[in-house]
């Protein structure tokens, strides 16, 4: 297979290095599903992975296409319901770690999932809040990843709260203390929040990039470490991991499009 | 509060729909993503049915199908699948920026929370309170001020956000299997399944199969839905396709992408609407034309593989006190003793 990898692939491989074992982690689909399996299937054996559709200690040998996908594992150890996630177990404080898909992040982390544009004259409508707000809101970690979304000065609709507006803002809103998103994974590059400002700054590069590309994509002056991880290329072992549980994940959502339109298009040709 | 006591209450997915849903109501999917009541949807849409409310925690498909067919003009929810990415405009946006509709931003635990509220009968309910400072809770829909609000907390003084209860008029569902009365039994994700159908004033319930009461008797735990609650049961195979159901069928992604795909026009929508939803009678003839177009192995290869869970035993002596030789295990004496020692204490009162 060799080790030449999909961003996808990169990204999925270093959002499994925030994972510990022993956590007991909520996950979505695509890449932060991947993400966590790969932690799972590597490093953290013992992590439980949840998703809020109630499904509790699934081991997903594929990724399932959505929160509430069963057939993505071989039963699992507790069933119960969404609002059992929202209130015994996120809002109860058990829930170590969470990753999700972004799709515009300002300078404290908040983050937009629901409309592009005015949302009263919008260009598009994302999918919409989802889980997220209640997950970024409470988990003690939410590892964010983005790989379509972008670096805004204001959201056109603040769906999830990350650090409101910086310093102990979150807190005094009423999220627990010490909670809060801990790293953004983008197509370039690794960042993370400054301690007591809790502004985003850029710690680490993708192979490859630079400096001022990452500088060019964000619309503030945007605080840089004194010293930059390069983030490490996937494994062998890895990408025959990632590439073995989610084909889908390892291509992108568009390239999968196009890929199973084919075939459709091939199955209705032979039966015509 | 109306009860549905009818002891058989099998029916067609025609006469289900045609019977029990009026233009105008509300009416939320007491499945989201997992086993979607896809058959009983389509049902509305070939109806015809207009001015229709919708509360869906989270959309794949059956939203966008609702808002092509013009069955929808309020829509609360939580999440709407985007499966051809940022690039297409979806039937979601086109009505929305068209105005066909009025949304409701809610995110999945609040909506969730305004059925457990509603099921319970409970006029509202805490919700977790550090998003009142997000654009879910600041940005009204069209529910205006009935929706979230801020109390007190009488012990503590502090805050607390809460949504309104609700109550929509059905649910519709999808399930396993159930008994002709309609008790309803799901495994899987349960999501927002039990809330939601106990939140609706009456439950319109299709299923894989129809079986005997006793096998519900022997497993009441997979119950998610009493009769009492249910109007009408459709027994309905692959009632859920696309979308996947533990112990029949995994998701068929391309055909789902066969109408992702379908949507990047108007034209095309209307033909794939026209193909899989107005031109079939049932979902019987939509399997049949499915097979036709796709190939009988094409379908099969969905078909799950079984994985049983192990019996909980239900299981007791089944007896009374008296055991089979008449002898009671409680007292260590027979029926004639028994009788003879209550005349001897005196309680027995004497007859003719």
């Amino acid at each position: 297979m060799g080790t030449n990898y999909t961003v996808n692939e990169l990204i999925v491989s270093r959002a499994a290095k925030e994972l510990k074992d022993n956590e007991l982690v909520v996950i979505g689909q695509g890449i932060a599903m991947a993400a966590g399996v790969l932690a799972r299937k590597t490093h953290a054996p013992n992590s439980v992975i949840l998703t809020e559709a109630g499904m509790f200690g699934i081991d997903p040998f594929k990724v399932p296409l959505h929160i509430a996908d069963p057939t993505c594992s071989r039963g699992f150890t507790y069933s119960c319901d969404m609002i059992d996630i929202f209130t015994t177990v996120v809002n109860r404080g058990y829930v170590d770690a969470t990753f999700l898909g972004v799709g515009q992040i300002d300078r404290y982390g908040n983050m937009n999932s629901s409309y592009l544009g005015d949302p009263d004259d919008f260009t598009i409508r994302m999918t919409g809040a989802g889980g997220a707000p209640e997950f970024v809101g409470y988990a003690n970690r939410a590892i964010l990843t983005m790989s379509g979304g972008t670096f805004v000065n204001t959201l056109d609709y603040f769906t999830s709260p990350g650090f409101v507006t910086g310093g102990d803002s979150r807190y005094e809103a009423g999220m627990p203390e010490g909670s809060g998103p801990t790293m953004l994974i983008t197509t370039k590059g690794v960042f993370k929040f400054a301690e007591d400002t809790k502004e985003l700054y850029l710690a680490g590069l993708h192979p490859g990039v630079t400096v001022e590309e990452i500088k060019a994509d964000v619309p503030w002056d945007l605080n840089v470490a004194d010293t930059l991880e390069i983030t490490p290329f996937p494994t062998e072992e890895e990408l025959t991991i990632i590439r073995t549980f989610s084909p889908e994940v390892s291509m992108g959502r568009k390239l999968q499009l196009e890929v199973v339109m084919n075939r459709v298009i091939d199955l209705l040709s032979k039966n015509a | 509060m109306q009860k549905y006591m009818d002891p058989d209450k099998r029916m067609t997915a025609k006469d289900a729909i045609d019977r029990f849903v009026n233009n105008g109501e509300s009416f939320v999917f007491a499945n989201c993503l997992y086993s979607m009541p896809l058959a009983l949807a389509h049902e509305l849409i070939r109806q015809g049915k207009k001015n229709l409310m919708a509360f869906q925690q989270g959309g794949i498909e059956e939203i966008d199908q609702l808002l092509l067919a013009g069955s929808l003009d309020r829509l609360v929810l939580a999440y709407n699948f985007r499966a051809g990415g940022p690039r297409i405009t979806t039937p979601l946006d086109r009505a929305l920026k068209e105005r066909q509709i009025v949304v409701e931003e809610l995110t999945n635990h609040t909506l969730l929370s305004m059925m457990k509220a509603g099921a319970m009968g409970y006029p509202f309910i805490p919700v977790l309170s550090g998003i009142r400072v997000t654009d879910v809770v600041k940005r009204k829909g069209f529910m205006g001020d009935q929706r979230f609000s801020e109390i007190t907390d009488p012990f503590t003084g502090n805050p607390v956000l809460v949504i309104k209860g609700y109550n929509p008029d059905f649910a519709l569902m999808h399930v396993q299997r159930a008994d002709k009365a309609g008790n309803g039994q799901l495994w899987g994700a349960m999501i927002n399944s039990k809330w939601a159908c106990l939140a609706a004033k009456k439950v319109i319930l299709s299923c894989e199969k129809i079986v005997d009461t006793e096998v519900i008797m022997s497993s009441p735990h997979l119950t998610i839905v009493p009769a009492h609650k249910v109007c009408a049961v459709v027994e309905c195979p692959w009632g859920a396709h696309p979308s996947e159901l533990l112990g029949h069928y995994d998701y068929d992604f391309p055909f789902r992408a066969l109408f992702f795909g379908s949507c990047a026009s108007p034209e095309g929508a209307k033909a794939w609407m026209d193909e899989w939803i107005y031109t079939v009678g049932d979902r019987h003839e939509y399997i049949e034309h499915y097979v036709k177009r796709f190939g009988q192995e094409t379908l099969d290869a969905f078909r799950a593989k079984s994985f049983k869970s192990v019996d909980a035993d239900y299981g007791s002596t089944f007896s009374t006190d008296w055991n089979e030789s008449g002898y009671s295990r409680n007292m260590g004496m027979n029926m004639d003793e028994f009788v003879a020692m209550l005349d001897k204490k005196g309680v027995l009162i004497h007859g003719n």
